[in-house]
């Protein structure tokens, strides 16, 4: 049985709908992410497991006992905030133990406990600074501390590192990574950034206007995505029209030139107008390597970035982009040149719309 | 950004042209004129006696005369009084235009009122407390003929210091919420669900987070009010017609018939009154600064 | 149905202590108001309000009150606007300074500040330690007090008119605009007048709202200074009459009201407080 489930929830706040037939079952210590857009719900339905807000419909389940109905203060979870999350007034131990000292455990247990958070989260020596003294992502990690002080049955985070600085996001994120793996805590972790969902989820789910778009691993989401939207939103993604010629091949027409893809075409027939893609990094100069698909195209631009060149082409009226790994020898051709692009059958995907 | 200036920008290594200063030349004239000098003048007057030499004489007889330790002593009550009475009603008012679940429209019109009401003192806000009760007032006319209560009979005076106390919260309480209510809004909505989902309940939250983190700003506006009521003068002349022995009334009676029989005293009263105002605006300033450290 | 049960879900302390603060507001202003339209006995009518607009000495002060608060709004802006613009572009050493000068009026409240300037002005202005006489007492002429009052006046409301302007001045941010202004050519007349004032008319407006205010209502510098203003005379009627100062306090309180008003209209909600009198 799942540790966390959400049953069938939805909430709706007058006319509007924020989140709607929401259905997921969290394993023990499993991380998972809760992505999309502003607006998406996301940040709703945490509140929802929180206790923040209850579900118009649905039920949450926290290890087999029905918390719906439950105040936040009685439902053993523990929140990290985007920002703000610290009490002001007090020290971080003072803002660690602040859950012990409310359930009145021993002064004893309570500086044993503080003691071990403050090691957790690598800052063993902070315990009389002032969260203003602290910075931003300092401050998160006292916040982390403080949640996990009473060993809470799920963690819960909601955009805990979009208010910080771009490198500090990267580290931080994996920090917090090896410390649910390292305590096995069960997480739900909402943000709007793909790159953070990619890196530390095991499982990612996917969100727009209140509706579950996909669940899956990063993987699955990444490589087969199952709407236009998660496609779109995961990642850059070459997407556009296509017409099906002959269904029993898999032939697609994209401006004059034929593909063939491995997706299975059944229920459709030939003609039909279908929504397809292919990721970047899956196309490549058919002088390298020739695979299922040729493409002519002409250059039309050529972006450096880093470790990653990107080389947009025009087929006909559609732009391609076109994803290759950095090499300082690399010949790479020039803007208006004529080229052919080739990717494999599997490249080619299908989108939902 | 704020503190940059055009010639700093172009060159760093300038030196501050001295040229500049001209052109706020006007306005430190002016205050030398209107503000420094008078001042000055009272400073110097403190502590010169009557033959026009140094003295300390006079401040000491600020502490040992009776009629000026009275006054300060009433002031300082009535002062004291009005701030804590105008901070607990005026902190309870902000409270529930803010946090207290009340209609978002009652906030734009209570903080108007409460800007209009700090800002009527003097002489007609004591003629309005007059009709409201004085003998033949509103309320005392209503309480005797309905409730069968004569105030009057009871002892109470409008044109006493209870009567003064009553009049002053009228501009006291409405500059408490003036303050306290933008204080209030720096309570993050965060603080009190973090406690909640740390286990606290309501009180627990004010108890350990809310109110410790807006004691300087409630103390700070009680100093500041504290302040307010000692300065005024208008309101309680007006009501009490200089009879009150208050140190503003002392001074104002000082300056029209030396009472005091000792100009130099007249100027130490004012110069011992401006240490008070100086002592409870740092510390409005300082509480002030602590609570922006907080509430950033 | 629906709003009804909105209100229920409010704490009843809420709605206690904001009925309370609402009583206490609107009490006396009641009272006054009722005590002011009963002067014909046994009828409600605005005989009060007939007769003490009809008083010609109240014509007299009050217009003379009127003609102070003009010129003391003059003098302010003329004093205030080239400073906190010039401490803004030029001068940020001075700031607090200045900062400190506008805090003074705080500390030293209408009744010192009043005492202070009739000790000095009122005795010929000498060089220390020598009998050369420089300026006779300001105080023996009409002009000369009407000089003090207004530069009087000007101190009482200085804190909120320059915390007002250059609050307005850094909103609008005075510096990016000057530098726009002059890298298109513009001199300096030019960039204040054109520039500048218009969009610090805002902070102008309320600034001068809360001057208006204070000087029309003032009635401490007005009676010690001897000067024939609305507050001295209000006050003196209130010893002789009974329902025109009435009427006059409640009219008082209306203006009030409007000057206030019209400031929360149009800084949309920065509300400033000239404190106790």
């Amino acid at each position: 049985m799942a540790y966390l489930e959400l049953d069938n929830i939805s909430k709706i706040f007058g006319k509007t709908t924020a989140v709607a037939d929401f259905n997921l079952k969290v394993e023990r210590g499993e991380l998972v992410s809760f992505l999309g857009p502003s607006g998406c719900g996301k940040t709703t339905t945490l509140r929802m497991v929180a206790g923040f807000e209850t579900p118009t419909n649905g039920k949450v389940v926290i290890n087999g006992k029905d918390a719906t109905n439950l105040p936040p203060n009685q439902r053993d979870v523990g929140m990290v905030f985007q920002a703000y999350a610290l009490f002001p007034n007090m020290t971080v131990a003072g803002n660690i133990s602040f859950g012990l000292k409310i359930a009145r455990k021993s002064n004893n247990e309570i500086k044993k406990r503080v003691d071990e958070m403050l090691e957790l989260i690598h800052m063993p020596k902070f315990g009389n600074r002032y969260p203003y003294q602290l910075s931003g992502g300092q401050q998160q990690r006292v916040a982390l501390a403080r949640a996990l002080a009473l060993s809470p049955q799920v963690l819960l985070l909601d955009e805990p590192l979009s208010a910080l600085d771009a490198k500090i996001r990267v580290n931080l994120r994996a920090e917090i990574r090896a410390i649910q793996r390292e305590l096995g805590i069960t997480a739900i972790y909402v943000t709007h950034d793909q790159e953070e969902a990619l890196s530390i989820s095991d499982r990612i789910v996917v969100m727009y206007d209140g509706r579950t778009e996909q669940i899956g691993t990063p993987f699955q989401i990444y490589n087969f995505p199952e709407t236009a939207f998660v496609a779109s939103f995961i990642g850059t993604l070459n997407a556009f029209n296509a017409e099906i010629v002959d269904v029993q091949q898999k032939i697609l027409k994209i401006e004059g030139i034929n593909v063939v893809t491995a997706e299975d075409l059944e229920g459709k027939k030939n003609g039909d107008k279908v929504m397809i893609a292919i990721r970047p990094e899956r196309l490549n100069f058919s002088s390298e390597q020739k695979k299922a698909n040729l493409i002519d195209c002409t250059i039309a631009n050529i972006t450096f970035l880093g470790s990653i060149v990107r080389i947009q082409v025009k087929v006909g009226e559609i732009n391609l982009f076109m994803d290759t790994f950095n090499n300082p020898f690399l010949d790479l051709p020039r803007i208006g040149d004529k080229a052919e692009i080739t990717c494999s059958k599997e490249a080619v995907i299908f989108l939902k719309q | 950004m704020e503190n940059t200036n055009l010639s700093a920008r172009k060159n760093p290594a300038a030196p501050m042209n001295w040229k500049h200063w001209f052109g706020v030349l006007p306005f430190f004239i002016f205050a030398i004129l209107f503000l420094f000098l008078p001042s000055i003048r009272l400073f110097v007057g403190s502590f010169t006696d009557n033959t026009g030499k140094f003295t300390f004489d006079n401040i000491q007889q600020l502490f040992s005369q009776r009629v000026i330790v009275d006054a300060y002593k009433v002031s300082i009550e009535l002062s004291a009084m009005t701030a804590l009475g105008g901070g607990i009603l005026g902190f309870m008012l902000a409270y529930a235009i803010t946090i207290g679940g009340l209609p978002k429209f009652l906030r734009p019109a209570l903080i108007t009122f409460s800007g209009v009401a700090s800002n009527f003192a003097g002489v007609p806000l004591a003629f309005a407390f007059v009709a409201t009760l004085g003998r033949t007032g509103f309320i005392t006319a209503i309480l005797k003929n309905v409730f069968h209560v004569n105030i009057y009979q009871t002892g109470f005076n409008l044109y006493s210091f209870w009567g003064l106390s009553l009049t002053y919260m009228y501009f006291q309480f409405p500059l408490m919420v003036l303050i306290m209510a933008p204080a209030l809004d720096g309570l993050k909505k965060e603080w009190r669900e973090a406690a909640h989902n740390l286990g606290a309940n309501n009180l627990q939250y004010w108890l350990k987070v809310a109110m410790p983190v807006l004691m300087p700003s409630i103390l700070g506006s009680i100093i500041l009010l504290f302040g307010n009521a000692f300065g005024a003068y208008a309101t309680a002349y007006a009501l009490t017609g200089g009879q009150l022995p208050i140190v503003t009334i002392l001074i104002g009676a000082q300056m029209r018939g030396d009472v005091l029989h000792n100009p130099g005293l007249g100027y130490a009263l004012a110069i011992g009154m401006v240490v008070i105002m100086a002592v409870s605006l740092l510390g409005y300033s300082w509480l002030q600064s602590r609570t922006e450290r907080w509430l950033k | 149905m629906k709003l009804f049960a909105r209100f229920l879900k409010i704490p009843f302390w809420s709605w206690f202590w904001l009925i309370l603060g609402v009583l206490y507001y609107f009490l006396p202003l009641y009272a006054t108001l009722d005590f002011s339209l009963r002067m014909e006995r046994g009828k409600i009518s605005l005989k009060a309000y007939q007769m003490a607009f009809a008083d010609p000495e109240f014509l007299r002060t009050f217009g003379y009150s009127i003609f102070l608060a003009v010129m003391t709004i003059i003098v302010s802006i003329a004093l205030v606007v080239p400073t906190a613009y010039w401490v803004r572009l030029r001068l940020p050493q001075a700031r607090r300074f200045v900062e400190f000068i506008t805090l003074m009026p705080f500390v030293i409240p209408a009744i010192i500040l009043v005492f202070g300037l009739i000790r000095i002005y009122s005795s010929p202005l000498t060089i220390p330690f020598t009998s050369i006489t420089l300026m006779q007492p300001l105080t023996n002429f009409k002009v000369g007090t009407n000089i003090l009052i207004i530069g009087g006046y000007v101190v009482l409301g200085l804190p909120y008119m320059y915390r007002s302007v250059d609050t307005g001045m850094r909103t609008v941010d005075v510096l990016t605009l000057t530098e726009a202004a002059q890298s298109m050519g513009a001199n300096w007349p030019t960039t204040i007048i054109k520039v500048i004032l218009p969009n610090v008319r805002t902070a102008l407006l309320s600034g001068s709202l809360l001057t208006f205010a204070i000087v029309v209502g003032e009635v401490i510098l007005a009676s010690f200074l001897g000067v024939p203003a609305f507050g001295p005379y209000l006050f003196l009627l209130g010893q002789h009459r009974a329902f025109e100062p009435a009427a006059l306090s409640f009219a008082t309180f209306l203006l009030t009201w409007a000057a206030m008003g019209i400031i929360q209209l149009v800084t949309g909600g920065q509300s400033q407080s000239s404190g106790a009198h």
